[in-house]
């Protein structure tokens, strides 16, 4: 099977990119102050400067790398590392929707356990001792922000919706 | 002289004395804490000081100011995630020399660069503030601007892999400093509508994800689970001999230099020295190739350096009222609520005060340097933490940073969205420092470059004309041009 030129890749990606950032750009409405060039000059240096970079960078470094994988290169991850990707990702997703829904304590306890288990791959553990870790940091963190340094953090939306103070 | 000794006498009361310590301690341990910084306690303690007295508020402000800074490094060593951007750098040798088994020489090489950065550079600052001052005043944004961009470059120069990549990876960083409302004109620009962006893009945001979250995922698809072996053999004393030291004395004065220079211009701090510290002594190098393995001249560079710019931040913050880092800004805040003035009559106005300043950070910078080497041996037992609990803390704590940094939600959306940028950076072998760089000081070359305009009557070759700018972009065009020549040359040898 022909291996994905990755640079070819990004090249592409960051030339849309840069399009939809000067198109963007053009946008902006203009507030001239007199003798400075105003909100738009650097979006635009930065669009132009990622598509020439872009461009650059698929004519030399895209042969490059097409040499390599000419050669054999390493995949950057294999099936079960992109499956390993996309569990992990999903978990912190799971954690930050968590986190809003049901409050930062509730969620760094039950979250910081879901990260022990995904972790730990195939390493036999001590239940007891996860759980016991999870609840004290995450009471920790949670009080310790809360009441400690007078930070609030997340109580959860769905608590408050239905009347529940969380301490 | 007298003046000083009447700091030290109130510094060294019983309750100034503690207070100051424990601090240092406190700060030392968030600047240890990726996503944590010296900077968030002193946030935290400000509304303390409203209540205490000038002198024990700043001894306290102070010490976690040092704390913080000196702290950083212990993370970056012995994770590879840095505590603050002040040790971007140090990850770069400081973790390759833990995997190879010597955390506690890298430890030992942090904390003995810390202290002589601190040291030397709050000498400098208690000796020569006034005059180093009165140089920076002669300097305008033609100037800024220029070394900003010379920043950049030298980082983008000394990045790994293709120098396009790097330059690409500035850009998109530099295009992500003008998301928010414009500094000139107030004019919002790519924030569709949403209020939390208004203020641009939190920092803290793009450290959690594009270091933190992006190693842990990375190294948990990788399958790269096991934890680096500590070096018990070397948990004692230094970890380095004299000669070590002595080898690389050069590149710890030059070091000095960088950090003081970076950390006395205002609005430059710690996150920029250490790189460009980092740089010039794989420059200086004779075997640069070896940057990046695990060698001495790499954390000696970065930890020197960062710590330089403490002394180097408070020379423009006493002297010209100007903050010379964004941690100097929240000291800057307290001497406001105490009702003082910093700026050229500080020093004449209140000399108790400011000597208490530069005394405070010489006697915590000993403190922590003393601290450190007695409690070093406990420092690499974090590695023997199994990876499924370190990392899943870690994870954890980004969350929680990310949302203490701007009390929303929305920071810890952002927090995931720069995660799978950096993924996705990884994948495209794209250097994710220059990014970083570019984002932090995009906001101020911009800035530097329409004041430069508008102080010129909109003539733009202001920046080529006044001398110091020009040899600046000079510096900047051959960091950029100067390693393509070189790869052709050496290629057309290789042919020949």
């Amino acid at each position: 099977m022909k291996k994905l030129n990755r640079t070819y890749v990004m090249g592409i990606a960051f030339i849309v990119f840069a399009v939809w950032v000067a198109f963007q750009t053009a946008l902006i409405p203009e507030k001239l102050v007199s003798n400075e060039p105003g909100p738009k000059l650097f979006p635009f240096i930065s669009a132009i400067g990622m598509i020439i970079m872009a461009i650059l960078s698929m004519i030399f470094d895209g042969k490059k790398e097409k040499e390599e994988n000419e050669h054999g290169a390493a995949p950057y991850l294999d099936k079960d590392g992109w499956k390993r990707l996309g569990r992990i990702m999903l978990e912190c997703i799971l954690f930050c929707v968590a986190m809003n829904l049901i409050g930062f304590w509730i969620t760094s306890m039950m979250g910081m356990m879901m990260f022990i288990m995904t972790l730990k791959v195939d390493k036999k553990i001590n239940i007891l001792f996860a759980v016991v870790l999870s609840v004290a940091l995450g009471s920790l963190c949670y009080f310790g922000f809360t009441k400690g340094f007078n930070i609030p953090l997340p109580k959860g939306v769905l608590f408050e919706a239905l009347g529940i103070r969380m301490p | 002289m007298a003046s000083y000794l009447s700091a030290l006498g109130v510094l060294f009361q019983p309750v100034n004395f503690i207070m100051m310590y424990i601090c240092s301690l406190v700060g030392c341990v968030l600047g240890a804490i990726p996503g944590l910084s010296g900077g968030l306690g002193i946030t935290l303690i400000l509304p303390m000081t409203f209540a205490l007295n000038t002198n024990l508020s700043f001894a306290m402000l102070l010490g976690m100011y040092v704390g913080g800074v000196s702290g950083s490094f212990i993370a970056a060593v012995l994770v590879g995630i840095p505590g603050s951007a002040a040790s971007i750098g140090t990850c770069y040798d400081g973790y390759p020399m833990t995997q190879k088994g010597q955390a506690a020489r890298a430890l030992s090489i942090g904390i003995t660069g810390s202290f002589i950065g601190t040291l030397v550079s709050i000498l400098v600052a208690t000796f020569c503030s006034t005059f180093i001052a009165d140089v920076a005043l002669k300097l305008g944004p033609w100037e800024y601007f220029s070394l900003c961009l010379m920043a950049i470059t030298m980082v983008v120069g000394l990045s790994k892999g293709s120098i396009f990549k790097g330059l690409l990876a500035a850009f998109f960083g530099l295009w992500l400093s003008t998301v928010g409302s414009d500094m000139v004109t107030n004019q919002l620009r790519f924030t569709f509508h949403n209020t939390n962006l208004y203020g641009g893009i939190n920092v803290v945001c793009l450290l959690m994800g594009t270091f933190a979250l992006q190693q842990v995922a990375s190294s948990y698809a990788k399958n790269n689970l096991t934890m680096p072996e500590v070096d018990a053999g070397s948990l004692k004393g230094f970890g380095f001999t004299f000669k070590d030291f002595k080898d690389n004395l050069r590149v710890i004065i030059t070091s000095l230099f960088i950090g003081l220079w970076i950390g006395f211009l205002p609005g430059m701090g710690s996150g920029i020295s250490n790189l460009i510290a980092y740089g010039q002594a794989k420059k200086m190098s004779k075997h640069p190739e070896k940057f990046g393995t695990g060698i001495d001249e790499g954390i000696w560079a970065t930890e020197v350096a960062n710590n330089a710019g403490v002394g180097g931040a408070i020379i423009p913050m006493i002297a010209l009222g100007i903050p010379g880092d964004g941690t100097t800004v929240l000291l800057m805040s307290a001497m406001t609520i105490h009702g003082l003035q910093a700026g050229p009559m500080f020093i004449k106005n209140n000399p108790l005060l400011a000597n208490l300043i530069f005394a405070t950070v010489l006697i915590s910078a000993i403190l922590i340097f003393i601290t450190e080497l007695l409690t070093k041996r406990w420092f690499p037992m974090l590695l023997k933490a199994p990876y499924h609990y370190l990392y899943s803390a870690i994870l954890m704590i980004c969350f929680l940073g990310a949302y203490s940094a701007s009390t929303s939600m929305f920071s810890v959306y952002l927090v995931l969205v720069f995660g799978a940028i950096g993924i996705l950076m990884e994948f495209f072998k794209m250097p994710s420092t220059p990014l970083m760089l570019a984002f932090i000081l995009g906001s101020k070359i911009e800035s530097y470059f329409r004041m430069g305009c508008s102080y010129a009557k909109g003539d733009m070759t202001s920046f080529l004309t006044r001398p110091i700018s020009l040899i600046f972009i000079l510096i900047a065009v051959y960091s950029v041009i100067g390693p393509l020549i070189s790869k052709m040359l050496k290629k057309k040898k290789a042919t020949a």
